[in-house]
């Protein structure tokens, strides 16, 4: 039904009231003339309100004059009538042009840079240093190009890692990524926060400039501040300095490493049992026969069954075959688990560990739980955990 | 009687070949939705349209639907769909 209104829609139509004594007639003489109508409302014995499209309506009123009767056509619905008087509408319609033409128009330009993943380096530096090349907002969008930008940064600032320009919309989004900065390279015109890269137990604080926040003994989180850069006057006044300094902090590392002691090992027998399919395009048909083995592998090897080189025939001779396997238990001896375990949790907690780390402590615990052997190595460590990150927005 | 015949033979054979009756004798189907709404198919025309009775010609005779606030929402050639408060649908042959 919903469809059939859409489609009346489209077409448009005319709401039309018929006075006149022999309506029935005039409704019958509308079917035999093939002229669709809908909505027949009744008004009174003498009026009759009916939709009819407005191919069908030239018929109708044709009918109505031979039967006597009077029309009136009260409204016109439709895209059809729409359209006819919007183009009755013209400063209307160069209004919505004019819209249309803004929005492509202001959309063919970068808005807004918005530089994302900076710790080290203040957001204003790389901003002014693309205005200065020519890279700024309120630039048409043709004349950026990504690669350009990427160069660009990575020219000046050879510390980022990493770097992606996209324009998104009317924003153009750098991505950028730092690699670890030289004390000597920092600017220390900006203020700065030392925050925490690990979650470790606090050492000890050596703070050169700024306000430490922990002290010895306390457990921080990763991200934590634990060297602010802003600083209170004596007025109570908050002002940004740039922070600096060490701390170190006593961090723990941990792997743990599973392995069964009664390991289960395949091999097969020598038996095979095969059967035959066929398949046809991508349908199959097996011919089911029980298995023999009560352990086994399948394997599935397709050939055509017509190769011919001109028609590819998609029907396939499939061979499904069996091959009995044998699952023995080995054994494996305790105490060489529980050293290669402990090798291989110490060899994935290196991969962690930084260069300059002290190691104070390290604790193995085997565990067996039914068939298996759980070791937990725990590395505990005293490392500088601070690290400066401007403050920003 | 030669037409009544006739009439049987069709009636027989297209119950034989299970095909529907009302399009081998080409009677009207009627469907009524609840109370609500009433289709006919293959009627012969209008006789009479009226908010409370609308008469229907048909092949087997004049279809009349009572109610009140009848509409006829559309309207082909080989087919009628009158809405409204349903109350009586009665076939006069």
């Amino acid at each position: 039904m919903l469809a059939i209104k859409i489609w009346n829609y489209l077409k448009g139509y005319v709401i039309i009231r018929i006075e006149g004594l022999a309506l029935e007639r005039l409704l019958n003489l509308a079917l035999t003339n093939d002229i669709y109508l809908w909505d027949v409302k009744r008004l009174n014995h003498y009026q009759v309100e009916v939709c009819v499209s407005p191919k069908g309506l030239d018929n109708l009123l044709e009918l109505v004059k031979k039967l006597g009767c009077k029309e009136e056509i009260l409204e016109e619905k439709g895209l059809p009538f729409i359209l006819e008087r919007i183009k009755r509408r013209k400063p209307f319609v160069a209004g919505f042009m004019f819209f249309l033409f803004l929005i492509f128009f202001l959309s063919a330009f970068i808005w807004k840079i918005e530089v994302n993943g900076l710790e080290q380096t203040p957001k204003d530096k790389v901003l002014q240093y693309l205005e200065s090349n020519g890279i700024s907002s309120s630039k048409p969008k043709m004349s950026i190009s990504e690669e350009e930008v990427e160069l660009l940064l990575l020219n000046e600032f050879d510390y980022f890692s990493f770097i992606e320009v996209q324009k998104k919309g009317v924003k153009l989004v750098i991505e950028i990524k730092e690699e670890p900065l030289p004390p000597e390279m920092i600017d220390r015109e900006y203020p700065t926060n030392v925050i925490a890269e690990k979650k470790g137990v606090i050492t000890k604080v050596v703070a050169r400039n700024g306000d430490a926040l922990v002290k010895e003994g306390q457990i921080v989180n990763q991200g934590q501040v634990l060297i602010s850069g802003a600083m209170l006057t004596n007025e109570q006044e908050v002002y940004l300095v740039h922070a600096e300094g060490e701390v170190y902090a006593r961090t723990r590392y941990e792997a743990t490493v599973s392995e069964p002691i009664i390991k289960r090992v395949e091999k097969e027998t020598g038996r095979v049992f095969e059967q035959k399919g066929v398949k046809i395009n991508k349908r199959g048909i097996k011919f089911i026969k029980d298995i023999p083995f009560a352990n086994y592998k399948e394997y599935i090897r397709e050939e055509k069954i017509f190769d011919w080189s001109i028609i590819d025939i998609p029907l396939k001779l499939i061979t499904y075959e069996y091959r009995e396997i044998e699952v023995q238990e080995a054994r494996q001896n305790i105490e060489s688990v529980k050293q290669s375990n402990q090798l291989k949790a110490i060899e994935e907690i290196n991969e962690k560990l930084a260069d300059d780390v002290e190691i104070i402590a390290r604790d193995v615990k085997h565990e067996i739980d039914g068939n298996i052997v759980n070791t937990t190595v725990i590395v505990e460590a005293i490392e500088e955990i601070g690290k400066k990150v401007i403050i920003g927005d | 009687m030669m037409k009544k015949n006739i009439e049987n033979i069709k009636a027989n054979l297209s119950e034989a070949l299970e095909l529907p009756m009302d399009i081998a004798l080409d009677l009207p189907r009627i469907t009524i939705v609840g109370s609500i709404e009433v289709n006919i198919f293959n009627h012969k025309g209008i006789i009479e349209y009226d908010n409370q009775i609308i008469r229907v010609n048909s092949r087997i005779g004049i279809i009349k639907v009572i109610g009140s606030q009848l509409e006829i929402k559309n309207i082909l050639s080989e087919e009628i769909l009158i809405v409204g408060n349903i109350e009586k649908v009665e076939i006069l042959s």
